[in-house]
């Protein structure tokens, strides 16, 4: 086969295969994409409840939930960008919000396990507060009243009983 | 007032001071009923951030303003999912053009600055509108499944475009519709 003849045909031959790699490499980045976006949605659900549990924790979890809205923000950039066909930005954009949302999940369980140790703090202090007063209040009663017996069954004895005549 | 009244007396007074006293502990173990409703607030207000002044008369290619904002009266902060949604006279389930996620500090409110333009021609042979594309804050969503026909009734080309509020639900581990929605109508000026 003369060298003419052989670039024809490997060009031929190209022009098929071409087109199946570039398919496959396509449908590869599309998977991709489609798998990032299911994670950063998931690490966002995730980092959701780990703030929720943290705000009833007592925690103060404002600063989290702006840097929530930013990972949402990505989020909702990676559907549209997927939904364009733009599989790279989606990857991008996917990532990105899902590397946020694993900041705010750890620094959650963070928050939450703080808030929990001043939350159980306050609770023995507001317990003992609570008893010694109740002791304080019932130990008070009990000799007040003791006092203000005695001193009432002072003045009864203190009387002296008064006669009066009868003139009919 | 004799000595057994006196008595009882001192009993109530004590037992008084004792609930007094004991209520921070109290309030820890048992939970007092809250007096306030939860709920969840959408809205949407014109380009001058009140509740006039919204887009109506529609060119293709314009951009229009108003902003959508949602109150959080749910006593958790909540995660939310609005779905833009665009429909004619009849309503349906419709695909969501955009998705917003937002979430919501518990007594806190959240506000998007919302820009919107339509590219769409109208086809006089069949009295209606084509839609092409929606853009929204800079992002482009495909529309070339929408139409709306001549209202002959009112007189124009008549759409909703509406916002609905979704709430994730923990249980579910999705979003459910909170059964909100807000939206406004515009009409396709040709």
């Amino acid at each position: 086969m003369s060298m003419p003849k052989l670039l024809v045909v490997l060009l031929i031959f190209l022009a098929f295969v071409f087109p199946i790699f570039v398919f496959r490499a396509s449908a590869s980045s599309r998977d991709a994409a489609t798998s990032a976006i299911s994670q950063a949605e998931e690490v966002v659900a995730s980092a959701y409840e780990a703030v929720l549990e943290a705000e009833q924790a007592g925690a103060n979890v404002s600063g989290l939930l702006v840097r929530l809205n930013e990972a949402g923000d990505l989020l909702a950039r990676a559907q549209v960008a997927f939904r364009l066909g733009d599989f790279d930005e989606t990857v991008l954009s996917a990532n990105l919000c899902s590397e946020i949302g694993e900041e705010v999940r750890s620094e959650a369980d963070e928050l939450r396990v703080k808030a929990y140790g001043v939350r159980v703090t306050g609770s023995w202090l507001t317990m003992t507060g609570s008893l010694v007063g109740v002791v304080t209040v019932f130990l008070g009663s009990f000799w007040g009243w003791r006092v203000f017996k005695r001193r009432c069954i002072r003045r009864v004895l203190r009387m002296k009983p008064e006669v009066s005549a009868d003139e009919s | 007032m004799n000595l057994e009244e006196y008595r009882t007396v001192f009993v109530a007074g004590s037992l008084v001071l004792i609930l007094i006293v004991a209520a921070p502990t109290l309030s820890l173990i048992i939970a007092f009923p809250g007096g306030s409703k939860r709920f969840s607030e959408l809205w949407v207000l014109g380009s001058n951030h009140t509740a006039e002044d919204y887009p109506f008369n529609i060119a293709p290619n314009h951009n229009y303003s108003m902003f959508l904002g949602i109150g959080n009266h749910l006593g958790y902060c909540a995660y939310y999912l609005v779905e833009v949604k665009f429909r004619n006279q009849t309503p349906s389930s419709l695909l969501a053009l955009f998705n917003i996620t937002a979430f919501v500090a518990d007594e806190g409110i959240w506000e998007l600055p919302l820009t919107f333009s339509f590219d769409y021609k109208y086809n006089e042979s069949l009295s209606q509108v084509k839609f092409y594309s929606l853009t929204l804050n800079d992002v482009t969503s495909d529309m070339r499944n929408y139409t709306v026909a001549w209202d002959s009734k009112n007189n124009g080309l008549f759409g909703n475009l509406f916002f609905e509020l979704w709430l994730y639900n923990m249980t579910s581990q999705s979003f459910q519709f909170h059964n909100r929605f807000v939206g406004i109508w515009l009409n396709m000026t040709v």
